[in-house]
């Protein structure tokens, strides 16, 4: 009897903490939803009138070159991932696997420039990109984006490598296989989860990275922040039509997101 | 699909994307870069330039930048000489002065130097030729909710504005009397348009703007002066004793103050102009129809009325090629002669059209323009910003002085305003 | 071996390193944004940002009560929902999707609409509050709350990120010694704190050490929401630096400040990076 109660208790407390999560994580999405559907009037006061609409959608569509720099930033993000992680994955198994100065340095590196805040060298980013002729093309959007994960995967990469047991890589060099081969047979499918979270992670970032894509670019290869972006002006924000962008800017991210996990939760190992 | 195979592909397919996107478009016959901010105005005023670009053959591409980055991007680009990227740059008399050295003289601008009296020193580089065209001139102005105060009764003084405020929110008529922004880069549509109607200013002698004579009186600030205490105790008294604003104003930028003014919960607001049009459409306001023009209430140092009028203009980079100068000079022109397109542009945004020759057909015919004219032009003038290298610094320590106090006690007001003489006067002395 | 960070490092030199580089060139230099002179002024620059008492005491405190509570709260809640999504129950699909829904949105966006959600007059959030009948709070234009906002937005945008790494680390995990645990009979909270938690470990670590440096250069949510204010009581080390490069247009000021701030999570990171080493150690 009390061993029943006990469990119809922790089951309550369950739903309980479910709902929570989903109230604490849908709630203010839902808030960005319901502005999205609301006419211009109604964008800051939401929960005055009844008044609701697709407008803002049609609108946006029309005015600004949305479309265009979905595909932009679809093509810059993926590009992105597969290069960061293609670069990554080397330095990563690099610094778990092996020590020396030059692995201490790499940290060290990483590290010092990472601390420093994208405002104080985006200004010089845009100069480099300016006198390698890069400006306002995808080349000069996608190299920066790489250097900036290049930093945190290499260390996330070392996080999952170490988190894998080297002897399996010992017995696959002792049954014949190549330092590479182990990489590649044992190593990798073991860290597979982790690449796909990374992945889904870094994937996200990019779609969603405001400072590069305002200063970066211009009319040529708009992204789909910057064109969010536009709607603040000097004189104020145009909310609704701001927040009908995020909304479509939100459905390949959650594309993207849904996929990635099946790899997040279903690694090649299981 | 493995995931081998899948990435594969997608890699084999994203290649070919970043080929195709990679190869650069080729150059049309003359193009022009226009970088501008997506607000009404200057969107209408790039419709007129589009309307002669085709005329002259000229193909125009449009650089839609946020306006959060606008300045920093733009410095970057003029003072490294890139020379692809704008070809005319949306200008403002914040920056005129700084950006000067490196724009175009546009004197020889058709119809260029047909601007309100005043208006383009700002431009000016060091040899007296303005660096900009108007594309219009914004100030600010006093909306009021027609349907609640009739037109005899509007506000003189500081003191009427709580009164009728007080009225109507007992009334229950409206729930705010007063709403404007206050937070930085706001100032203006608070603490600054009272300040200058009660015979003060930032520096003195008030109202000056040539720094020479402001630098012969030594720079003095008036934040500790009487009419600037004035000034900050009506503000303390609207937030916190009359609370004929709402008591987080502190924060609010134009944008919240626009949302509770069109959502009809404030009686009075002060915002730019060109929201005229943005109060009376009925898609983005529910009090559409019902909002008028007024001019500033006073306060009890005034010795008269005072508006704030400067202009945005569009300026040419002084190191793109002289064909394209010659084009983008002669589109400008274009633009300033057409008075049916700038007549448009003050029809559709309620800003008003650059060239002032202009005004004289709006004053025959136009009853919403002479009203206008009226409250902005009749009276005297103030500039919104001072020119020198520091201002930005300076504007910041004011409004954090300000807020400051706000958030304080009121017996202390004098005080932290006066925390503040060096930190302001030191902000104008050159390095 | 060389050959294979040989790539990241080449990206990492052109677009990030030199970039900065440049930068701090300027932060020995008066380096207008608006005119650059660019005369050298040697460590003056350096000198005005550590004896200006506003950052040494608003914006160095602010910033490190942001990182410490943002990081750790975001690291604690990002373990809980791990661990929730690593069992299986009815409806994980659905609770795993919504807990990366703050993913998909980008921060500067999230934190606009927090920040019109929380307005004292038309915010849908403070007017859900006041309908419940709790006490009203300044949310913005108080200090505290304001910057206990600032915090739990963050929080929301970086457990979701937490929680993702560290459920692919969960799962990557050899599941042998769970089954040793369960045959010992362990309760599910000494099989996580003896053998889930040592084998996280040096996830986390790295985990917590990035997080810390990207919080300590917060901008987006602080900005957006505070905008440092009220009257600079919640500014952070990236407003600062906002503030002397962008509104003060001192670019050698703005490169100065960012540049002690380098040195100062320097010498906090040495402190953690012992911290890395030692359970490196550990854990081989």
């Amino acid at each position: 009897m009390i061993g029943m109660l006990a469990a119809a208790f922790r089951r309550g407390v369950f739903s309980i903490g479910i709902l929570a999560i989903f109230v604490l994580f849908v709630g203010p999405v839902a808030i960005l939803v319901l502005t999205s559907v609301r006419p211009a009037s109604g964008a800051y006061y939401i929960w005055r009138g009844t008044a609701f609409t697709l407008h803002n959608f049609v609108d946006v569509m029309q005015q600004s070159q949305v479309v265009k720099a979905m595909f932009n930033s679809f093509v810059l993000s993926s590009l992105a991932t597969i290069f960061s992680l293609g670069i990554t994955v080397g330095s990563g198994y690099m610094l778990s696997r092996f020590s020396g100065w030059i692995q201490r340095s790499w940290f060290a590196t990483i590290y010092i420039f990472r601390t420093v805040p994208y405002i104080s060298w985006v200004l010089p980013l845009y100069l480099v990109n300016t006198r390698l002729g890069i400006y306002d093309t995808y080349i000069g959007l996608l190299l920066p984006h790489i250097a900036v994960h290049v930093c945190f995967f290499s260390w996330l990469m070392k996080g999952f490598f170490d988190g894998i047991n080297p002897s399996m890589e010992h017995a696959a060099l002792i049954d014949g296989c190549t330092r590479w081969g182990a990489f590649y047979r044992v190593a990798l499918p073991s860290a597979m989860p982790g690449i796909a979270a990374l992945a889904i992670l870094c994937w996200l970032s990019t779609w969603n990275e405001f400072l590069f894509a305002l200063i970066l670019t211009g009319q040529r290869t708009p992204m789909i922040t910057s064109t969010m972006a536009q709607f603040v002006t000097e004189t104020g924000t145009e909310w609704n039509l701001m927040s009908a962008t995020a909304v479509i800017a939100m459905l390949p991210a959650l594309l993207v997101t849904i996929f990635g996990q099946k790899y997040v939760i279903r690694g090649l190992r299981m | 699909m493995s995931i081998e195979t899948g990435i594969r592909r997608t890699l084999a397919l994203t290649g070919i994307l970043a080929c195709a996107a990679v190869a650069s478009p080729a150059r049309a016959e003359t193009t022009l870069n226009v970088c501008y901010i997506n607000h009404p105005v200057q969107v209408a005023n790039v419709a007129i330039l589009e309307k002669w670009a085709a005329k002259q053959g000229i193909k125009i591409n449009k650089t839609l930048t946020s306006y959060s980055v606008y300045l920093p991007k733009i410095t970057q680009m003029l003072s490294s000489g890139a020379t692809d990227q704008c070809d005319i740059v949306w200008n403002n008399d914040d920056w005129g002065q700084d950006l000067a050295q490196y724009l175009e003289p546009l004197d020889d601008v058709t119809n260029a130097r047909n601007a309100a009296e005043g208006q383009l020193e700002p431009f000016h580089n060091a040899d007296g030729k303005t660096t900009a065209v108007s594309i219009t001139t914004t100030a600010g102005i006093l909306f009021y909710r027609t349907d609640l105060i009739p037109e005899a009764d509007l506000p003189k003084t500081w003191a009427d504005l709580v009164k009728i405020s007080q009225k109507l929110q007992t009334e229950k008529k409206v729930k705010w009397g007063y709403v404007g922004g206050m937070s930085y880069t706001n100032t203006f549509f608070s603490f600054w348009w009272t300040l200058w109607n009660n015979n003060c200013d930032i520096y003195g002698p008030a109202y000056e703007r040539d720094n020479k004579k402001l630098a012969a009186s030594g720079w003095k600030p008036m934040i500790d002066s009487t009419c600037q205490i004035q000034t900050a105790e009506f503000w303390w008294d609207a937030l916190n004793k009359d609370k004929i604003s709402p008591p987080g104003m502190t924060t609010y930028s134009r944008d919240e103050a626009n949302a509770i003014f069109q959502a009809g919960d404030s009686a009075f607001t002060v915002a730019d102009t060109t929201f005229l049009g943005t109060f009376n459409n009925p898609e983005k306001s529910t009090v559409a129809g019902k909002v008028g023009i007024a001019r500033f209430p006073e306060g009890p140092m005034s010795t008269g009325g005072r508006t704030w009028i400067d202009i945005w203009g569009w300026s040419i980079p002084k190191t793109i090629p002289d064909d394209r100068k010659v084009a983008a000079k002669k589109l400008l022109g274009a633009m300033l002669s057409d008075a049916d397109g700038q007549i448009e542009q003050w029809n559709q945004t309620g800003g008003p059209p650059p060239n002032t020759e202009v005004w004289a057909t709006l004053e025959k015919n136009d009853a919403g323009w002479r009203k206008l004219y009226d409250i902005l032009f009749k009276s005297a003038h103030v500039h919104d910003a001072y020119y020198f290298r520091n201002w930005s610094t300076v504007h910041k320590i004011y409004s954090d002085t300000m807020i400051r106090a706000m958030k304080g006690s009121r017996a202390d007001i004098p005080q932290v305003l006066k925390a503040s003489v060096d930190a302001i006067q030191a902000g104008a002395a050159t390095k | 071996m060389l050959l294979l960070i040989a790539p990241a490092a080449v990206v990492l030199v052109c677009f990030q390193i030199i970039p900065i580089l440049v930068g701090m060139n300027a932060s020995f230099r008066d380096w207008s944004l608006v005119n650059p002179l660019k005369t050298w002024v040697g460590l003056s620059q350096y000198v005005a940002v550590f004896t200006d008492p506003v950052f040494l005491k608003i914006v160095l405190p602010n910033t490190f009560i942001l990182m410490v509570s943002s990081v750790s709260v975001s690291l604690v809640l990002g373990l809980g929902l791990a661990s929730l999504l690593n069992k299986s129950f009815f409806g994980r699909p659905l609770v795993r999707t919504v807990i990366l829904l703050p993913l998909t949105i980008a921060p500067v966006i999230t934190a606009t609409m927090i920040r019109w959600s929380f307005n004292d007059q038309f915010g849908v959030i403070t007017t859900f509050l006041a309908y419940l009948g709790l006490p009203e709070v300044a949310w913005l234009s108080d200090r505290w709350p304001s910057f206990t906002l600032v915090i739990l937005t963050d929080i929301w945008i970086w457990a979701p990120w937490f929680t993702i790494i560290l459920l692919a680390a969960l799962q990557g995990l050899p599941p042998e010694q769970f089954e040793a645990a369960k045959i010992d009979a362990a309760t599910p909270w000494r099989t996580f704190i003896h053998v889930t938690l040592p084998m996280l470990r040096p996830v986390i670590t790295v985990c917590v050490l990035i997080r810390s440096i990207d919080a300590f250069r917060t901008f987006d949510q602080v900005y957006i929401l505070t905008g440092g204010g009220p009257a600079r009581s919640t500014e952070v080390f990236s407003v600062y630096v906002y503030v002397q490069a962008f509104v003060n247009l001192d670019f050698g000021r703005g490169a100065a400040a960012a540049g002690a701030g380098a040195i100062i999570m320097l010498l906090v990171g040495v402190g953690l990076y012992r911290l890395v080493n030692r359970t490196m150690v550990r854990s081989r």
